[in-house]
């Protein structure tokens, strides 16, 4: 059995952020530094290890859109902004997910910017496994900036895949912005449509954002939605 | 397959002596197309319908029978197909009343669909209208011919879901002069289905082109492979119609929301390579260009004109769809200079304006056609110029022979330009009123995508 079947398999079903981000770096897909935590004041000690600023999200396996239960907080400075937004969260989640329990904390690194694209794969009932690649930010639902293709797929058809959507000239060096790595971008959608493609548990997998710099790619969310 | 489409001999089971009946229009149908094999009407209650003998059952015609179409009530079908399986090679089974009505009807489908496997006869239907074969005469639709008429033989077949999308089809391009090979409607298709029929056509050398009508396909990836392997020896194009609705509304991720199944559809027409076509007047504009026209490998576009306006127009459209439009080789410029008034455009569009005449336009495309400096030719010939005369269509027509490269005629107009159109038509060019239809039609033999 592939290794995300097993993973699946594994936590009966629903897996949170930083198994499927665990299992991206098993594909030699970049993912922020991160470690896990359930006590504040260790997670505290061990913030130095990755440095601030930091990203703080909670995981539950109860809770599939984080954000939108104030469930993530970015940009943290410094120890006072990390004990105050670990209690905000835990607040918030009692307020709007009462039910949820919480395994624990997501610490990670904060990301430089880049251009954030949103890659995906799914099974879709008549055709099979698909790939998505769209242009990311939050009107990916409303713009639907996005293209498809069958699975399996090799990276030149990748690359037609993401000029089909308006916003590709922001990957290429719009407007003297620099020009990124749509190489390393494309071999992420190669890599999720042979997940997809060995998975008979997978039903969609999905990065978003992927944020795509000058040089190489790193996923800063990630979700896998089983059958 | 080839009991369906080149069938020797053709049963209508539940043959009706009463006009009107679907069976009696199936008759009528099958003895007015010209069929030039045997055809039996089987009916126990019936010694004589429409002049042919008619026979109690299968077994009593006394030999194998190619085709076999069942036009009963669906109650009666399954018993009706038991008996006479042994005896014939394919069905087409007209009767609704099986999937497409529910639970009882799919599991009355299933039994069909035993029975068939149990003694080896293809299926075509049920639900369905059947085919329309220019080349065999197999006519199966239950609509007469004075309401909706039958294309003559051509090099386009169709591939319907829809009875009403394939019949309306065959009307208009009846009556717009379009030909076709074979045309089939395959309703509920439990058995024979869009991939056999695309294997079919991949190897049927009649056939140019195949235009694939889609409502919802079950085997996705055996579809793909099919039209995969079609589109590899000719044009195939797709409409997909039942667009919005089930997009995935419960999807737990953003590729499931935004992935509706149009989205997907479009994917695999892409893996395919399938041309995908967004709506009827598509179909309309890529059969008038097959029609006439084979595919080239190339997309450095001509325009000649005598009216400057439609010349620019028809520039802008080629431009947007991503043609190339080179300007003309300054040897042949200089030719054409020598030639032509110097008030002539000669460049790319070409401008003739109103006192062109016959032998110029001829002349002009000619000479543009020559050598390898254009893969396709757009000639926008408005009639207005009193010179022309009704011998443009053949001059124009012979020059695009000698040079073997299609070339589209946009001649937009009213009464007059219509009247004189036909004559393009008949020289062996595809017709287009508008810059945008001419434009299409040019994609479509350059295999280009029509949206972006």
């Amino acid at each position: 059995m592939n290794s995300i079947d097993e993973l699946i398999k594994s936590r009966n079903g629903t897996l949170v952020e930083p198994e499927v981000k665990g299992f991206l770096k098993e594909c030699s897909i970049d993912v922020p530094r991160s470690f896990i935590e359930i006590d504040l004041d260790t997670a505290v000690e061990k913030a130095g290890t990755i440095g601030y600023p930091l990203v703080l999200k909670v995981i539950s396996r109860d809770i599939l859109h984080k954000s939108d239960v104030g469930g993530v907080c970015v940009g943290l400075r410094d120890e006072q902004e990390l004990r105050r937004a670990w209690n905000e969260i835990y607040v918030s989640i009692a307020h709007r997910c009462p039910s949820a329990k919480i395994e624990g904390f997501l610490i990670e690194e904060m990301a430089p910017r880049g251009v954030e694209v949103i890659v995906g794969a799914l099974c879709d009932e008549q055709f099979g496994p698909t790939v998505m690649f769209g242009m990311g930010g939050v009107a990916i639902e409303l713009l639907k900036d996005v293209s498809f293709r069958l699975a399996p797929i090799d990276q030149d058809e990748v690359v037609e895949m993401m000029k089909e959507c308006k916003g590709f000239p922001l990957l290429t060096g719009y407007r003297g912005s620099p020009t990124n790595d749509i190489k390393a971008a494309a071999g992420v959608i190669v890599k999720l449509a042979d997940i997809i493609t060995g998975s008979k548990l997978l039903k969609e997998f999905e990065i978003n954002p992927l944020v795509v710099y000058e040089d190489g790619c790193m996923a800063l969310d990630a979700r896998a939605i089983s059958i | 397959m080839d009991a369906f489409f080149k069938a020797e001999s053709v049963a209508v089971i539940g043959a009706s002596p009463t006009a009107g009946k679907l069976s009696y229009i199936i008759m009528e149908s099958m003895l007015s197309s010209g069929y030039g094999g045997d055809l039996y009407p089987v009916n126990p209650r019936h010694n004589e319908i429409q002049g042919s003998k008619c026979y109690p059952d299968m077994a009593s015609i006394g030999k194998q029978v190619d085709l076999a179409i069942f036009a009963l009530p669906a109650s009666a079908i399954a018993e009706s197909l038991k008996d006479a399986a042994p005896f014939i090679n394919a069905a087409i089974i007209v009767s609704g009343g099986f999937s497409e009505t529910g639970e009882d009807g799919r599991r009355a489908e299933q039994e069909l669909l035993a029975i068939a496997e149990k003694e080896g006869v293809r299926i075509i239907g049920p639900n369905c209208i059947g085919i329309y074969d220019a080349i065999s005469k197999i006519d199966t639709f239950f609509i007469p011919r004075d309401r909706v008429n039958r294309p003559a033989k051509g090099r386009i077949a169709l591939l319907s879901q829809s009875g009403s999308f394939a019949l309306t089809a065959m009307d208009v391009f009846a009556a717009e002069g379009i030909g076709v090979t074979r045309v089939v409607s395959y309703g509920n298709k439990m058995d024979i289905n869009e991939a056999d029929c695309l294997d079919y056509l991949t190897e049927d050398d009649e056939t140019k082109a195949v235009v694939i009508y889609i409502e919802g396909i079950n085997d996705g990836r055996s579809f793909v492979e099919a039209a995969k392997r079609c589109a590899a020896k000719k044009t195939v194009l797709a409409l997909k119609v039942g667009r919005e609705g089930a997009g995935k509304k419960a999807a737990g991720s953003h590729t499931g929301a935004v992935a509706g199944r149009y989205e997907i559809y479009r994917a695999a027409f892409k893996e395919a390579g399938i041309i995908e076509l967004s709506g009827y007047e598509d179909i309309l504009d890529a059969c008038r260009v097959l029609n006439k026209l084979s595919p080239v490998d190339g997309k450095r576009v001509m325009i000649l004109t005598d009216g400057g306006g439609m010349g620019v127009g028809i520039a802008d459209s080629l431009s947007a769809a991503g043609f190339d439009l080179p300007a003309l080789p300054r040897a042949k410029a200089e030719k054409l200079k020598g030639i032509f008034p110097d008030y002539f455009a000669v460049a790319n569009p070409m401008d003739l304006t109103g006192s062109v005449t016959d032998q110029w336009f001829a002349e002009a495309l000619d000479l543009t056609l020559e050598d390898d400096d254009y893969d396709i030719a757009i000639v926008a010939s408005l009639w207005g110029p009193p010179n022309l005369t009704d011998d443009l269509p053949r001059l124009l027509g012979e020059v695009a022979g000698k040079h073997g490269k299609p070339v589209i005629i946009c001649s937009p107009g009213g009464a007059y330009a219509r009247e004189k159109n036909v004559l393009f038509e008949a020289a062996g060019m595809p017709v287009y009123l508008t810059p945008e239809g001419a434009v299409r039609a040019a994609r479509i033999i350059a295999g280009m995508p029509l949206r972006r």
